[in-house]
C-alpha cells in the first residue's frame, strides 16, 4: 500500500489536487482519500455531501473526512475515564476542570492527526494508495515530526525509570524476600521491567511510534509538495522541503498549480529555485486549474494534467 | 522460663538486628529512588511549571500509572523549605 501526503501552503489548490491525483489513480488502483484540513473541502470537490462518514464515489474511489475536534475529545474522554477509575481519592483534583483545559493546550490536535492517520494506515489494508490531504504547513511539519520527536522523548523518560527499576532491585535484594504467609509494613514495589506498568506503557508507546516512522521514511509512503507561482508559496515550500529533509521524509513530486500564460515567467523562477532545494531529479508539473471549472463547468477533481505517472513509485 | 520460648526471643532479636542493618544500608538508595521518582515525574509533568515538556499527550499516557510519584513530587514541594534538615536527615546526621 503507498502512502501518500499533499502538502503545502493554505489556498494552494492542495485538495483539488490531491483530488485530481485520487480520480486519476483510482481509475486502476483502489483508493482511499482522507481529508485531515479542518477546513474540509472535499465534499465539494466531489460534489457530495461526506460529514464525518466515510462514502463510497466509484468502485475504485473512497472519501472520508477527519474531525479533528471530535477525536480530540474521543481521546480526551478516554484517558479521563482511565485516570478517574485510578485517582478515585483524588476527586479533590477536579480532574474534569482539568481535562477542558487541556483540550486547548498544544499538542493535543497533532496528536490527535497523527492518531488518525496511524488507525487508517493500520486498519485500511485493502486499498492500494492512502492519500492524505492535510492542513496547512506549519501543522502538517509539527505532526509528521511528532514521532520522532515522541521517540526522543520516550527514550529519555526511559533511562530514567530503568535506573528507579534497577535500585528497586537492589532495595528489593538487600531487604531479605519475604517469607510465606508474612506481611510487611513498607509497600513493596514493582522492579522488574515486564511488571512496572509505567516501562510496559513506555515501551508499548515507542514500539508503536518507532514503527509509525519507519512508515513515513519507507518506500511507500511520499509528501507531494503543491505551491503557486508566487513569492510567499515558494518561501513557504522552501521552508516546507528543509522541514522534510530534517525529518528524512521522502518528497516524491512538486506540482505547480495555477501556471497561466501571464504568469510563466514567475513560474519558472520559482520551480527552478525549489528544484535547487528539492535537487534536481525532482519531478515537477504545471498545472492550470483553469477558470472554466469556476463556474461549474467541469468535474473541479477531473483534471487533463497527468499526475499518475509520478505517483506510481 | 521454657527453654525453647528464650531460644525464641533470642531469634526475634537477631532478626530485628539484621533488618534493622538491612534498613540501614538500603536507605541512601530508597531515597535516591525517590529522587529519581521526583525527576520522573517533574520531567514529564514539568510543564505545569514551566519546564521544558514532553508532547502532553504522552504526560496524559502516562498519568493514570504515575499515582506514586505525583505522591512523592507532593511531598517534596512540600518539603522543599527545609533542605538541610532534609540533607541532615539523609545523612543520618539528625541524632
Amino acid at each position: 500500500m503507498k502512502i501518500l501526503f499533499f502538502t503545502g501552503k493554505g489556498g494552494v489548490g492542495k485538495s483539488t489536487l490531491a483530488a485530481a491525483a485520487a480520480w486519476q489513480l483510482s481509475q486502476r488502483h483502489r483508493v482511499l482519500i482522507v481529508s485531515l484540513d479542518p477546513a474540509h473541502n472535499l465534499g465539494d470537490i466531489f460534489g457530495v455531501e461526506i460529514r464525518g462518514r466515510r462514502r463510497r464515489f466509484t468502485a475504485g474511489l473512497y472519501l472520508d473526512e477527519v474531525d479533528l475536534k471530535k477525536m480530540a475529545r474521543a481521546y480526551l474522554e478516554r484517558e479521563t475515564q482511565v485516570l478517574s477509575d485510578t485517582y478515585k481519592y483524588l476527586s479533590t483534583l477536579n480532574l474534569d476542570r482539568y481535562f477542558s483545559v487541556l483540550k486547548y493546550s498544544p499538542g493535543i490536535e497533532e496528536y490527535a492527526l497523527l492518531t488518525s492517520i496511524e488507525q487508517t494506515i493500520r486498519k485500511e489494508e485493502g486499498f492500494d494508495y492512502l492519500i492524505f490531504d492535510t492542513p496547512p504547513t506549519g501543522l502538517t511539519l509539527r505532526f509528521l515530526a511528532l514521532p520522532q520527536v515522541t521517540v526522543t522523548w520516550i527514550d529519555r523518560l526511559a533511562a530514567i525509570r530503568r535506573q528507579i527499576l534497577e535500585k528497586r532491585y537492589t532495595i528489593q535484594k538487600i531487604r531479605r524476600p519475604l517469607r510465606e504467609g508474612e506481611t510487611r509494613q513498607e509497600i513493596r514495589l514493582k522492579f522488574s521491567e515486564d511488571e512496572d506498568e509505567i516501562m510496559m506503557r513506555l515501551k508499548s508507546l515507542h514500539d508503536n511510534y518507532r514503527r509509525l516512522t519507519g512508515i513515513l521514511q519507507g518506500g511507500d509512503c511520499g509528501v507531494v509538495l503543491v505551491f503557486n507561482p508566487d513569492l510567499l508559496s515558494r518561501r513557504e515550500s522552501e521552508r516546507l522541503i528543509e522541514g522534510l529533509d530534517d525529518l528524512r521524509l521522502p518528497l516524491r513530486l512538486l506540482i505547480q498549480n495555477k501556471v497561466t500564460a501571464e504568469n510563466e515567467q514567475i513560474a519558472a523562477a520559482v520551480a527552478n529555485s525549489l528544484r535547487r532545494t528539492a535537487g534536481n531529479h525532482m519531478p515537477l508539473r504545471y498545472v492550470a486549474l483553469n477558470d472554466a471549472l469556476w463556474a461549474g463547468a467541469g468535474k473541479l477533481y477531473d483534471i487533463p494534467e497527468d499526475l499518475e505517472a509520478d505517483l506510481e513509485f | 522460663m521454657k527453654k525453647s520460648s528464650f531460644l525464641n526471643q533470642c531469634r526475634e532479636v537477631l532478626a530485628g538486628v539484621g533488618t534493622a542493618q538491612r534498613e540501614a544500608a538500603v536507605s541512601l538508595t530508597c531515597l535516591e529512588v525517590q529522587e529519581l521518582e521526583n525527576i520522573f515525574a517533574l520531567l514529564l509533568l514539568g510543564a505545569f511549571v514551566g519546564l521544558p515538556a514532553p508532547p502532553t499527550f504522552l504526560s496524559v499516557e502516562l498519568l493514570p500509572f504515575m499515582d506514586r510519584e505525583i505522591r512523592i513530587l507532593h511531598q517534596r514541594a512540600e518539603d522543599a523549605h527545609d533542605m538541610l534538615a532534609e540533607m541532615m536527615g539523609a545523612l543520618g546526621a539528625d541524632g
